[in-house]
């Protein structure tokens, strides 16, 4: 699951990348190269929420959930 | 001014101005830090010069462009310019979350023993290596929210523990900010295409609704600080505290200069600034809130949830 999640924000930073180039570019071509990424953008915005909040209320994700199976030393102290 | 012609800037005395201010607002606010009397007076009138700057600069830059001062070349080099500037904070951001990543994948499992089999204990007495840390809570302590913080197996020096998902509930407060910020995604897009359609009563409208969805999230973000604070969680609450506090009050700043953006775009939109063709000052501002808008994104994935 988290690796849809991470995949759908490359997916998200590549869109915003392209608004960027489209705005750097400027002219009709540019902008309209910046609106048309920026729409992707938005919608994968909305389905990755949609998503994340889907996968937390079925339990495929839980919060600050990464460390739990971690290496933890518990050792006594020494005295 | 021709095509081929390279832009000079003229004379200005606004960069000065704009020195002086911010260096009054930080000397204000260093002192302020550590409690001399006039730090906030110094700091108020740092602020003070700045925005001051900021009306004299700006406006002079609008009414040039209005005045129809501006080659395509200058266009270009306000592209580059405000390029560079993403640059600038896409590396500003991409340094804490690296600084979060490096905490939570790296060394806070090191120091808990992974990979080097470190005996951490004689670091600090009965460390623990774990994300969750939230230090100076003694077990027994009840939060306000009702947890009782209960780890037997820590000893009376009284270090660590609660999770911040005791604390920081991604259902709660969170959710509602990240329905918020992408819900104003979708209205600045809407203003956008009213733009490009040459719409102007559309495109004030919905600016309207994108500036007051990113002061709701500033409200709901303040009271989100505020229980975060109330039950415990500080910026010395360890690296989830800080990492926490840093990326979050960073990216709130950063929507409050958004919010101050998009109300200066809409006061050009209702001056009839733009038009369907060109619309420079929109669209650098719009990739800016579309940016600080995934960064929220990513603060909600990456610190509430994974």
């Amino acid at each position: 699951m988290t690796g849809v999640v991470v995949v759908i924000i490359i997916a998200i930073l590549v869109a915003l990348g392209f608004g960027l180039i489209g705005m750097v570019k400027g002219g009709k071509q540019g902008s309209d190269k910046m609106f048309k990424s920026l729409v992707i953008r938005v919608s994968l915005s909305v389905l990755l929420f949609v998503l994340v909040m889907f996968a937390g209320y079925m339990g495929w994700i839980t919060p600050n959930a990464v460390m739990v199976d971690a290496p933890i030393v518990q050792t006594p102290v020494q005295k | 001014m021709s095509e081929q012609e390279y832009y000079v800037p003229h004379g200005t005395y606004w960069p000065i101005i704009g020195s002086i201010g911010i260096s009054t607002l930080f000397v204000g606010f260093a002192n302020q830090m550590h409690g001399v009397e006039w730090g906030g007076s110094v700091m108020a009138l740092g602020l003070a010069i700045t925005v001051f700057m900021m009306f004299g600069w700006f406006g002079q830059v609008v009414s040039e462009s209005t005045s129809g001062m501006y080659s395509k070349q200058v266009d270009r080099s306000f592209r580059w310019g405000m390029s560079w500037f993403i640059f600038s904070e896409v590396m500003f951001f991409a340094a804490f979350f690296g600084a979060l990543f490096y905490a939570r994948q790296m060394s806070v499992p090191w120091l808990g023993g992974a990979d080097n089999n470190l005996y951490t204990p004689d670091l600090w007495n009965a460390f623990s290596a774990s994300w969750h840390q939230m230090a100076f809570l003694a077990p027994g302590t009840e939060l306000a929210s009702g947890t009782v913080m209960s780890f037997p197996e820590v000893p009376a020096t009284g270090i660590a523990t609660a999770t911040p998902a005791d604390v920081v509930d991604p259902w709660g407060l969170p959710a509602l900010n990240t329905a918020l910020l992408l819900a104003s995604g979708v209205t600045l897009t809407f203003a956008h295409h009213a733009l490009r359609a040459g719409h102007r009563n559309q495109i004030v409208g919905w600016l309207v609704a994108t500036i007051a969805l990113g002061v709701a999230f500033l409200g709901f973000q303040i009271m989100e600080y505020s229980h975060a604070y109330h039950d415990g969680l500080k910026l010395t609450s360890g690296i989830y505290g800080s990492t926490f506090y840093m990326l979050t009050g960073f990216h709130g700043f950063h929507v409050t200069v958004g919010v101050i953006m998009l109300t200066v775009i809409l006061y050009r939109v209702q001056k009839g600034h733009f038009n369907a063709d060109n619309h420079f000052g929109f669209e650098g501002v719009a990739w800016y809130w579309h940016f600080v808008d995934v960064v929220w994104l990513g603060l909600f994935v990456f610190v509430y949830w994974l």
